[in-house]
């Protein structure tokens, strides 16, 4: 989990700076740099890196 | 748009984006219904738009101020901890992360294709009378539920698996007519939350989204062409914010002892009367 975790925190990061920099257009509205895009995928970078700090240190049973 | 104009959509934003009867339906039935002619795509209305946004957003951060600052200081410490524990605060924390995430990517994917499909006004009177149904079928579902004798739920038990589920439900505000914190209360009510605590998690999870929407289009603020709309902008922001914080206020008591049922009402008779009026061709 903590492998699968640390690609999806690559793989966020890397579909950020894809949109921020106006490469990846999927799902835009206009072509260009797409800043709400490129903060969301850069937030869930950040989120599935918070889960490999999770995963490292809780145990499954504390979490619901 | 002059400046009663501006005052008049500042103030319909402010409330109408907390009360569970669609902003956004609002914003595109009431100019219609006055024969008010804006461009909406044009970017110094946009602009406009983006300041009463973050009116009400600031206004939802002042009324909870010390529920985020616990909610902040708990997730914070649980990242730091690597750890989730028992903390209630901590666990409103990670409920509206959650929350957040479905109705976030959804709502920077679809919000403009969606809203480009449903901008007739009888489409969005319409969903006016769908908000209504749904919140008489949410009090009327939740009456069943509490009288089956299910246990309520509270926010601080409130499982990870529903805090999504009301965050998925905010996505259904894309549609104009929809409201956003109508279908939010309702879905919490669903599932098992009293109407306090629905309405309580609905404004906090309101807040990251338009807060976070807003603030990211600040800079069309300062673009040339919103200087002709800067000062309507500002004090636009600044009634937004002062409206939303006495419709939260309000509300907050309101759903201590009463329900969605009159909203529901609301939204039905204006829906239905400005549906009329879209087929008779008064309103376009």
């Amino acid at each position: 989990m903590k492998a699968l975790a640390l690609a999806l925190a690559a793989l966020f990061f890397v579909i950020a700076i894809l949109y921020g920099t106006g490469v990846l257009q999927l799902g835009a509205h206009e072509p260009g740099p797409h800043v709400k895009h490129a903060v969301l995928f850069a937030l869930l970078g950040v989120l599935s890196l918070v889960w490999v700090r999770f995963q490292a240190k809780s145990s499954p049973a504390s979490l619901r | 748009m002059t400046w009663v104009q501006a005052m008049v959509l500042a103030v319909l934003q402010g409330a109408s984006e907390l009360f569970p009867i669609s902003s956004l339906g609002h914003t595109v039935l009431v100019p219609a219904l006055l024969h008010w002619q804006f461009d909406r795509r044009d970017p110094s209305f946009l602009s406009f738009v983006v300041a009463l946004h973050l009116g009400t957003a600031v206004a939802l951060i002042v009324f909870y101020r010390a529920d985020w600052v616990r909610i902040v200081r708990a997730l914070l410490a649980s990242v730091a901890r690597g750890k989730l524990s028992a903390d209630p605060d901590e666990h409103v924390a990670w409920l509206l992360v959650v929350g957040t995430v479905p109705v976030a990517l959804l709502g920077v994917f679809l919000e403009n294709p969606v809203r480009a499909l449903f901008g007739s006004s009888a489409l969005v009177a319409g969903f006016l009378i769908c908000n209504a149904f749904v919140m008489f079928a949410g009090e009327a579902l939740r009456r069943r539920t509490v009288a089956g004798a299910a246990a309520p739920q509270t926010l601080a038990l409130f499982p990870w698996a529903d805090g999504a589920k009301v965050g998925l439900a905010q996505a259904a505000a894309l549609l104009p007519g929809i409201s956003r914190s109508g279908s939010s209360i309702v879905a919490a009510l669903l599932l098992r939350l009293d109407h306090a605590d629905a309405a309580r998690f609905s404004f906090l999870l309101a807040t990251p989204v338009i807060f976070a929407a807003s603030a990211l289009e600040v800079p069309k603020l300062f673009a040339p062409s919103a200087s002709g709309v800067l000062g309507q902008a500002a004090a636009g922001c600044v009634v937004a914010a002062f409206t939303a914080y006495a419709s939260v206020a309000f509300l907050t008591r309101w759903f201590h002892s009463h329900d969605l049922r009159p909203f529901g009402w609301y939204c039905f008779t204006f829906g239905a009367i400005c549906l009329a009026l879209a087929l008779a061709k008064v309103i376009s």
